[in-house]
């Protein structure tokens, strides 16, 4: 057996794809000749160097990339299968898109809608004309004036709170006084407008004006004027 | 713990795995199962990568590679028949994305710094990148000799570089190695040869080639 049909053969042994019976002879050779024995040290050592190369591991974002890879080509497979997995893949798709295109928009929506709702409920109250019922308003009482006049007789009147009836045969009249004590108006409300209440209503007494936690507000007076026929007489 | 669908053990795993397991895999990505998308990133993901990797020699490219494979596996795994293995036909895939990764690059890349780049700023550049090929003088010898086998492995033909790889790198039959790069047993046992050959001379007087396994009792004269 030739060297160069030895050294082509090395290889193939060294793969061990050589026959049985090629394998015998070349060995023989290989043991007998120093020529072919280096040959074949060089290429069984140039072996295991490859063998022996650093295998490197796939990079970290090459092994996401597959993954996320396989995982589009999954649902692109599945929308194929079938017309009902198509059809909840496009929901999905139209449901993503409209997600995407609200989320922005969400908490603009929401404060506008809030504030509307606020500014609203401040102003309706405000603008109507009618009154509310509320329900039960047993527990709201109104303030009541702490004092709105100097109570006494002036002129032969006696000055008395609006809520007091005048009694029958009395003249009476009702006076509004205003935060500064003075009188606004007035209306007769029982009898005549006398001499006297018409004195009174032109130079009034000092009213001190009614208050209401502290603060000065319209208030009214009854003056009332008992006939008195013994005078007249 | 993932369950394989497959219930295969980690050994069986390892293995090239049999045809009517790859029948089963490809039938289960053809029906959408997740897990069997997960079963093939596992079993060949890694494989998959330094193959591309050895027979292009550039880690970028060799990500670009992957990733191209596994795309036309997804898309094309109604084609697979069982004619032959899973891990041919994707091995087959890699061979031929690898060779067309490497024709763009000689066509479009290599033309584009040569037309971009100022020599001055290119020797810069490539200076102020550390050399992976390069070893420090305090790396180990046997990390030198790696570098040596690399760098001798992208100067070989990649016709040659194809069979050694398959063979020597991934461990291939030749049976397979046959069935992925298309051609006769008589082909791939030349074409094996050839690179080792080649290899061998490129790296004569500059590496130790010391057998792994002495099969004939000869001492080093």
């Amino acid at each position: 057996m030739s060297c160069e049909k030895v050294q082509k053969q090395i290889s193939s042994l060294l793969d061990r794809e050589l026959p049985a019976g090629e394998r015998e002879g070349v060995l023989a050779h290989i043991g007998s000749c120093r020529q072919c024995g280096a040959y074949w040290e060089a290429f069984a050592g140039l072996r295991a160097q490859l063998r022996g190369l650093d295998r490197p591991p796939i990079p970290e974002d090459l092994r996401a990339r597959l993954r996320v890879m396989a995982s589009h080509e999954r649902e692109r497979r599945l929308v194929r299968l079938s017309l009902s997995a198509r059809m909840s893949h496009w929901a999905s798709h139209a449901r993503l898109v409209f997600d995407n295109l609200m989320r922005p928009l969400a908490l603009p929506f929401a404060g506008g809608s809030l504030m509307a709702l606020v500014t609203f409920s401040l102003l309706v109250p405000s603008l109507s004309s009618f009154s509310h019922n509320f329900g039960d308003q047993s527990w709201f009482k109104p303030p009541v004036p702490e004092s709105s006049y100097v109570p006494g007789v002036v002129h032969n009147a006696l000055i008395v709170r609006s809520d007091i009836v005048a009694p029958e045969g009395a003249n009476a009249v009702e006076l509004t006084i205003d935060e500064q004590g003075k009188v606004r108006d007035y209306s007769v409300v029982r009898g005549e407008l006398t001499p006297d209440l018409q004195s009174i209503i032109m130079l009034p007494p000092p009213f001190s004006p009614a208050t209401v936690l502290g603060l000065p507000i319209p208030s009214k007076v009854k003056v009332i004027q008992y006939q008195a026929p013994n005078r007249r007489s | 713990m993932t369950t394989s669908i497959l219930d295969l053990g980690a050994d069986r795993i390892a293995e090239t795995g049999a045809e009517g397991d790859d029948l089963r895999l490809a039938e289960a990505l053809r029906q959408g199962l997740e897990c069997a998308y997960e079963e093939l990133l596992s079993r060949f993901q890694q494989p998959v990568y330094n193959l591309a990797l050895r027979l292009l020699g550039d880690a970028t490219e060799a990500a670009d590679v992957v990733q191209e494979v596994f795309l036309k596996v997804f898309r094309n795994i109604g084609s697979f028949r069982g004619h032959s293995t899973l891990k041919t036909w994707i091995y087959r895939i890699t061979v031929n994305e690898a060779h067309n990764a490497r024709r763009w690059f000689f066509r479009h890349r290599r033309r584009e710094i040569e037309l971009d780049t100022n020599p001055e700023d290119t020797r810069q550049w490539k200076e102020a990148i550390p050399d992976r090929r390069r070893s420090p003088y305090d790396v180990a010898v046997e990390r030198e000799q790696h570098v040596m086998i690399e760098a001798a492995l992208s100067r070989l033909n990649p016709i040659f570089r194809e069979a050694v790889v398959l063979r020597d790198i991934t461990g291939l039959s030749y049976e397979e190695i046959a069935e992925i790069l298309n051609v006769s047993l008589g082909t791939v046992k030349s074409r094996i040869l050839r690179g080792r050959e080649a290899l061998r001379d490129q790296l004569a007087g500059s590496l130790n080639l010391r057998p792994a396994l002495r099969l004939v009792p000869k001492t080093a004269e």
